[in-house]
């Protein structure tokens, strides 16, 4: 199966923020936009509303997998998705500094790193932006 | 395809599969304290204990460790009889006795009815219960910088002759696999200790925050051929990194 993946728009961003408390409950079950999986760079003056939607793009060649040495991240054939198994992982933090993008991210509170795993198929982000900024295609 | 029977359900299991993975993927529950899904099972905390019995055995079974046992056709696997709930408490009494703070341990053994074990107390004891996760993940996935020590009673986990480890990164693998936060370290901005070895966490080039140390970031280098170009930008400015460069394309 073609696997798909998440466009992003940022001429279509609003910067609302919907997608970012999506992926927070969906995958947190709390509303804590922080610790979203997905990003909006916008919250600076600098960035004159140019707002642009930060997201793991499920690298062929991934660094994180590179670097992780044990073997806790996987490649979802299904999905195409690169997800991260909690029950393998050792905490060790190479995969968040072997990222380039910033899409490997750290969890403080649970001390744990966290990565898009596009939701099995159905991202919710995609569903909450109500301006078409994110598309799964 | 195998097929055997777990607390009375059919279920099938693959070549070399454990009982426990097994019984885990059907639901069936089995306390674990040693287990860890990122290296071999060791049979250490003697938690997983199952009672299997074959019907050519004539009433006959034995107790076997869930995690080191692998599925076998026709096998018959007990999970929840007498025998296996009386020798859980015994391990439970004996864990709790040596480790009372340990938080998984307390939590386990109220799960079975034991609150104060039978055994005296070791009001000393630390938190570690010699379950072997620490120097299994370190040994096999990371740089090999403690082992278990000595024999008997004063077994512990330690780098070699409790001095700071060359070898050790600082990863703090070990400290956040242990399930009974056993391994003290301690974090102070930029400096983080642990197994008394000192290191500095490179700060982030944009921001400042405490990245990777220099010696995980060089072993990353080395052991698994990553750009070390990106190891010093927190994840949060990396994030920046990559609007900025999009805006640059985009407008």
């Amino acid at each position: 199966m073609e696997s798909k993946l998440l466009h992003v728009f940022p001429e279509k961003c609003t910067a609302c923020r919907n997608c970012e408390q999506a992926c927070a409950f969906a995958h947190l079950h709390e509303g804590r936009p922080t610790r979203s999986r997905i990003r909006a760079d916008a919250d600076s003056q600098q960035r004159e509303g140019k707002n642009v939607l930060v997201v793991c793009y499920q690298c062929d060649a991934a660094a994180c997998v590179a670097a992780c040495p044990a073997k806790a991240l996987w490649r979802d054939l299904r999905t195409g998705a690169v997800y991260h198994l909690e029950d393998r992982c050792i905490r060790c933090g190479s995969c968040v500094a072997a990222c380039p993008f910033g899409n490997m991210r750290w969890e403080p509170l649970r001390q744990y790193p966290s990565k898009c795993d596009l939701c099995n198929g159905d991202p919710v982000c995609v569903r909450f932006c109500p301006t078409g900024a994110i598309l799964y295609k | 395809m195998m097929r055997l029977t777990i607390d009375g359900k059919r279920v099938e299991a693959r070549n070399g599969e454990y009982l426990l993975a097994v019984a885990r993927r059907e639901g069936i529950e089995i306390p674990t304290l040693c287990h860890h899904e990122a290296v071999e099972p060791a049979g250490a905390c003697r938690l997983c204990m199952v009672e299997v019995t074959r019907p050519q055995w004539d009433g006959w079974s034995k107790l076997v460790t869930a995690c080191l046992y692998p599925a076998e056709d026709g096998l018959i696997v007990k999970t929840r009889t007498e025998r296996v709930m009386k020798t859980r408490r015994e391990v439970l009494e004996l864990l709790l006795a040596r480790s009372p703070r340990a938080e998984a341990v307390r939590r386990l053994a109220a799960q079975y009815g034991i609150t104060e074990p039978k055994y005296s107390v070791d009001e000393g004891g630390d938190n570690c219960i010699l379950c072997d996760i620490c120097t299994r993940v370190c040994g096999t996935l990371v740089t090999g910088a403690i082992s278990r020590v000595n024999r008997g009673v004063a077994k512990k986990v330690a780098t070699p002759f409790d001095e700071a480890s060359d070898v050790c990164v600082g990863c703090l693998s070990c400290a956040r696999s242990c399930p009974t936060d056993a391994i003290a370290f301690s974090e102070d901005g930029l400096k983080r200790t642990i197994w008394g070895k000192s290191f500095d966490l490179v700060p982030c080039a944009v921001c400042g925050a405490a990245t990777v140390t220099a010696e995980q970031a060089r072993w990353m280098a080395e052991k698994k051929g990553v750009a070390e170009k990106d190891f010093f930008v927190c994840d949060a400015c990396k994030v920046g990194r990559t609007g900025q460069a999009c805006r640059k394309v985009m407008w």
